[in-house]
């Protein structure tokens, strides 16, 4: 019998000095084994079988790996101090007329203008965090059925509390980070006006209205007697900015366990005013964000007491208000990276 | 949660239209998602006397007869009695009963809500003229019965004072002239009491200022006597998970199906009769919120309910006839000993009444929201107990609920009390739960919040017509046990005023402009300056399938992972977002595009990176780009532009490794002593593995480091000069391996030695194949800021440049 670790040792050998490693399965030495397995006695032949297979799964890992290595050797190096290459001449950048910022960024670069133009300063927010920013922070106690309504995405890893960290559903999960970071402003006299315009995620599954990856704005105004009616007025001055028209608004009362009251916020429809079209559904109107005062444990969790100071917060898609100026009919399109769709805007 | 209009009107009256409701129910109360026009289902539907009915010739079962209508239905045929001819196959059809029927025109009111509704005609059948049909409870929505007609009893109470007699409106005799609006279940997160008819309708009243009465049955205290004749005992081992426990024996009930006005309160409700106790404990519910449970006592062996946790391994037949195995946080109920329901969720199948069942046990209880919405998740039970549950149902309304039931079995199902009412109760966890203590609150903490103004009094009557009460304090009704602080009282006084009438002030500030952060201002620059230089910006998912970190030869084991993602697509956190670009391109190249970059600015997140001082992972964002049929020196030139935009130098270092990048054929970004980031073409594996076109490049760029190193754009001016520049080109014929960047600056370095202006500019770099050299031509353009260079001048300063330089790279001039 064969001594199947010299024949490994020896083709293993040529494998990495080889220019065509896949050659070497076809080797005499290989099928040499292969035949003395045949002549085996039966009862020694399932063990040798299961040693010629382990040598040829090993074989194959090795020229795989001098495979990747012949393909990067086969490169020719270059002068990357260069400006460009040897007998060839300055590289033009692409087609300006080609470039695009992609119209979601756009949106939130033209919100952000007008909210900082009122005052607001444009905080950005987290793609993974715990679950007190997401859920404790803004008065959801842990098993609060509100937290179903957001079907959250968490991971395996924990956080230092051992419970799973989260891909937040909302941006309000930089609400406390944001009040913490601007009370000494607050107390010293200025209101605190933020908003966190960014990228939030639900588990939620894929069709031409929904997504699991999107984009939220959100705002709070805190205060001296701030009130409700203000909230209105602040959202009706910052969408008739953005629309540049004149619009009617309504709340309605709604739930949220980090305001009081919430409200359900909407707007007579821009594209028809008013008259109902597709946009609208017919109705005229347009149910745009959520909105309310700010819950007073939520100011106490940041350490502003509710007593001396009232606040409001907003939360809205960004996505939706991007589908409906353009007619944008697949809300899947955004994140396809597709030039067919992005070289439109 | 669906509310009957007709049952509202029963608590509270009120003279809107419908559509006025429904929209003062939207501003004030929640979102009407449904209004359901009950009535339009069962118009025609008419109640008739039969009176012949003979079996049908040549057939075996159907029967001809004729029943009266009361003359009330046009457009049919008549005999000359004024009777109509029906055809019908139900055996249980004969002369003189009361039966529902549907005339010609009528569309059968369980199929109302289909595709095509079945509208009904006169036809022959069996050559015998059918003037619409005599209805099953089935056919009018009544559950799955059909084997024969629904029969009327007139002497049945009736929720309506309407005689009952051929032609009677069926929809008016049992109060299906009726209009359901179905209001978001969301809305009422908060509000246990909005889960039943009662509650919704206080509201309907308080929003349209009307004074709301609770009827005596739920605000007195009752006091239901005693009986005998079955042990009944209660032993809850957790009080602190379930705050009260009531339970009453009742002997001899008659179970069968209910009669009809309570089956017609149940459909139009969205539930289902099934027999008259079931139906009782549903339809309390119904109207209270408070979830209720019947059991066949004679099957509960010991005469006793006991509440417990389950323990491991314990297992429960549910009534949906699915065996649920149960873990050691579900609240089971037991006879004491074995499990026989899911409390709070659902009972259990073998203690189940049917109709055999003689003796029974009401349970009515209350249990802890988060336990019940724990065991609904974990179990995957949605029920309509678990939503009431998961609201917090006030325990107080506990022996009101319990009366009624008790009173309605008797109604009902007849029946004899046949225990005391065991009422286990605890007391601490209840003062815990039934948040409601009196709020001292100022009309000026309402006033300021709303910024409204109004008096006392008008608070008083706002939130008295809601029935809560005043001495000093604002006290909340008992059913209330979502009022906690002073603001939930505000959010009631302005959603009773009417939110929409809140004065809209913007509010004042000072003009101390608002702070701009400047990680947003440089992605502006950066996206306006890859933009300009023609890349597409794109958008990318933060998570990716296992194969991109894989096929990029990334760490899986420092990706964070989902747990819970559906798709493969979505089970890591990305690591870096160039590998996201790679896999975007080959889809682009086959759309018909050849020649292209994408970019994004996006985050990347590493377990290695470690958390921050919260304590949550630190995030790591990247500009990145990918280039599609174009080189390294296309990149570098894209990078390059960039740079110049945001005021900074890059300077580019061989690479020494790299996993994305060729290291021969790629640079590292250098920003002072700083890597920033890296550029070049990708490894030949890499290429394969993405189906990258031939030519392809990138980079990606820490932008944190970039940020730090960036100080707006300081790009440096020159003062223009006023006199013209002299331009000569020069060929420096160096070694193969000496790099360009050597090459022009020891040209730049010796000519600021002089004190010229100058600007050097590549020209060409060219090597015969097989050569150990190559030429790099440069064009130096020399000014003054005093005069214009004489010819002599500029070549002086060119013969000293060129002797230095050739010194210094052991270079020859071409």
């Amino acid at each position: 019998m064969t001594d199947s670790n010299s024949v490994r040792d020896d083709l293993l050998a040529r494998i990495g000095k080889s220019q065509q490693p896949q050659e070497i399965l076809r080797a005499p030495e290989l099928r040499a084994l292969a035949d003395e397995l045949k002549n085996l006695p039966s009862e020694e032949r399932a063990g040798a079988g299961r040693l010629l297979n382990e040598l040829k799964k090993s074989l194959q890992t090795a020229i795989d790996t001098r495979q990747a290595e012949l393909l990067d050797q086969a490169v020719a190096p270059i002068d990357v101090t260069a400006p460009f290459d040897v007998n060839s001449s300055l590289p033009s950048l692409l087609p300006a007329e080609h470039g695009t910022i992609h119209p979601i960024t756009r949106e939130i670069a033209i919100m952000s203008d007008i909210l900082g133009r009122m005052g607001f300063t444009i905080f950005e927010s987290r793609e993974i965090d715990d679950q007190y920013h997401m859920f404790e922070s803004l008065n959801f106690p842990a098993g609060h059925p509100a937290r179903d309504d957001f079907d959250t995405f968490m991971t395996i890893q924990v956080d230092k509390d051992g419970e799973p960290l989260i891909a937040p559903a909302h941006t309000s999960t930089m609400q406390n980070r944001i009040m913490r970071e601007l009370k000494p402003q607050l107390e010293a006299g200025q209101p605190i006006a933020a908003a966190s315009i960014d990228r939030v995620f639900r588990n939620e599954d894929l069709d031409p209205r929904h997504e699991h990856t999107f984009y939220q704005h959100e705002g709070i105004y805190i205060d001296k007697d701030v009130h409700a009616g203000m909230l209105v007025a602040t959202l009706k001055t910052f969408l008739e900015s953005y629309y540049q028209t004149k619009l009617d608004v309504r709340v309605n009362p709604f739930y949220f366990p980090f305001t009081e009251p919430s409200f359900e916020f909407s707007l007579s429809c821009p594209f028809c005013e008013g008259e109902g079209c597709t946009v609208c559904s017919g109705s005229g109107w347009i149910e745009l964000l959520g909105c309310g005062m700010i819950h007073p444990n939520v100011l106490k969790m940041a350490g502003i007491d509710p007593k001396v100071y009232t606040g409001f917060a907003w939360g809205g898609g960004v996505d939706r208000l991007v589908m409906m100026k353009h007619s944008i009919e697949d809300v899947r399109h955004f994140q396809s990276a597709k030039l067919d769709f992005l070289r439109q805007f | 949660m669906k509310v009957s209009l007709n049952i509202v009107k029963r608590y509270t009256s009120f003279d809107v239209s419908v559509d006025e409701l429904v929209s003062r129910v939207n501003q004030q109360l929640g979102g009407v998602e449904e209004i359901i026009d009950i009535a339009k289902k069962y118009e025609g539907t008419t109640i008739v006397r039969v009176v012949e009915c003979a079996p049908l010739k040549g057939t075996d079962h159907l029967n001809l007869t004729k029943v009266d209508d009361g003359g009330v239905s046009k457009d049919v045929e008549r005999d000359e009695n004024g009777m109509v001819q029906v055809v019908c196959g139900a055996p249980n059809v004969r002369t003189d009963m009361l039966a529902v029927w549907l005339p010609p025109g009528a569309t059968v009111p369980s199929t109302f809500d289909d595709d095509q509704p079945f509208v009904l005609g006169a036809r022959e059948l069996r050559g015998a003229m059918s003037n619409g049909m005599l209805a099953s409870p089935k056919e009018l929505g009544f559950g799955d019965a059909h084997e024969g007609i629904m029969e009327i009893d007139a002497s049945e109470w009736k929720p309506n004072d309407v005689e009952v007699r051929p032609g009677t409106s069926f929809a008016q005799a049992y109060d299906l002239d009726d209009t359901i609006i179905d209001i978001e279940n969301k809305m009422f997160t908060h509000r246990p009491d909005c889960f039943g008819q009662l509650g919704v309708a206080r509201e309907i009243a308080g929003i349209l200022n009307n004074q709301f009465v609770s009827p005596d049955w739920y605000t007195d205290t009752p006091n239901p006597s005693g009986g005998e004749g079955l042990e009944m005992k209660v032993k809850n081992d957790i009080p602190d998970k379930v705050s009260r426990f009531m339970t009453v024996a009742v002997r001899d009930v008659k179970v069968g199906p209910s009669p009809i006005w309570l089956q017609a309160e149940l459909v139009r409700l969205g539930s289902k009769p099934i027999n008259n106790i079931v139906d009782v404990t549903n339809y309390v519910m119904l109207i209270t919120a408070q979830p209720m449970h019947a059991y066949d006592y004679d099957k509960v062996a010991t005469g006793e309910l006991g509440v417990r946790m389950a323990k491991k391994d314990e297992q429960v037949a549910l009534l949906n006839g699915k065996v649920e195995k149960l873990y050691d946080s579900d609240i089971v109920i037991t006879d004491g000993n074995k499990v026989i329901g899911l409390g709070g969720v659902m009972g259990g199948s073998e203690t189940e009444v049917s109709v055999d069942t003689k003796n029974i046990i009401l349970e009515c209880a209350n249990f802890d929201m988060y336990t019940i919405r724990r065991t609904s998740m974990r179990h995957g039970l949605f029920t309509d107990a678990v939503t009431r549950f998961t609201k917090g149902q006030s325990p107080l309304q506990i022996p009101a609920v319990m009366y009624l039931a008790l009173k309605s079995v008797f109604d009902v199902a007849d029946g004899q009390q046949a225990s005391i009412v065991v009422d286990d109760q605890n007391l601490q966890t209840f003062s815990e739960l039934v948040v409601h203590a009196p709020q001292s609150i100022t009309s000026d903490f309402i006033n300021t919040r709303l910024g409204l103004n109004l008096s006392q009094k008008e608070i008083e009557s706002i939130l008295g017509n809601v029935e809560f009460t005043f001495d000093v304090n604002h006290i909340a009704p008992f059913w209330r046990t979502d009022i906690e602080i002073p603001e939930d009282i505000v959010e009631e006084v302005g959603r009773l005023y009417g939110f929409d009438k809140l004065p809209q002030d913007l509010p004042q500030r000072n003009l101390t402009p608002a702070d701009i952060y400047t990680s947003r201002a440089l992605k502006v620059k950066l996206r306006d300056a890859l933009s300009r230089a023609g890349a597409n910006e794109v958008l990318t998912y933060s998570f990716v399938h296992r194969n991109i970190l894989d096929r990029t030869e990334q760490n899986v084991d420092d990706a964070y992972q989902l747990s819970n993602a559906l798709s493969p697509d979505l089970h890591y956190y990305r690591l870096t977002i160039l590998p996201s670009l790679l896999d975007k391109i080959h889809a682009n190249v086959r759309a018909g595009y050849d020649h292209f970059a994408i970019f994004e600015i996006g985050k990347g997140h590493r377990i290695s990176a470690g958390v921050d001082q919260d304590g949550v992972p630190i995030e790591q964002e990247y500009v990145s780009l990918a280039l599609a049929g174009g080189d390294f020196y296309q990149a570098k030139a894209i990078t390059e532009y960039m740079a110049k935009n945001i005021g900074m130098q890059f300077r580019y270092v061989p690479l020494q490794q790299g996993k994305l990048f060729e290291t021969k054929r790629g640079a590292l970004i250098m920003v002072g002593d700083h890597v920033v980031g890296a550029v070049g073409e990708y490894r030949n594996l890499i290429q394969r593995n993405f189906k990258l076109p031939k030519l392809s490049a990138g980079f990606e760029i820490d932008f944190a480091k970039l940020l730090s190193l960036y100080s707006g754009n300081n790009n440096t001016y020159h003062v223009l000069s006023k006199f013209p520049s002299a331009e000569r080109d020069i060929t420096l014929q160096v070694a193969q391996s000496t790099n360009y960047v050597d090459v022009e600056s020891a040209v730049s370095e010796n000519l600021e030695k002089t004190d010229l202006k100058i600007s050097i500019t590549p020209l060409g770099i060219y090597q015969p194949e097989e050569s150990e050299t190559k030429n790099v031509t440069l064009r130096i353009s020399l000014s003054s800021h005093e005069k214009t260079l004489t010819g002599e001048e500029v070549s002086t300063v060119m013969d000293s440049l060129v002797g230095e330089v050739c010194d210094q790279l052991n270079a020859n001039i071409v």
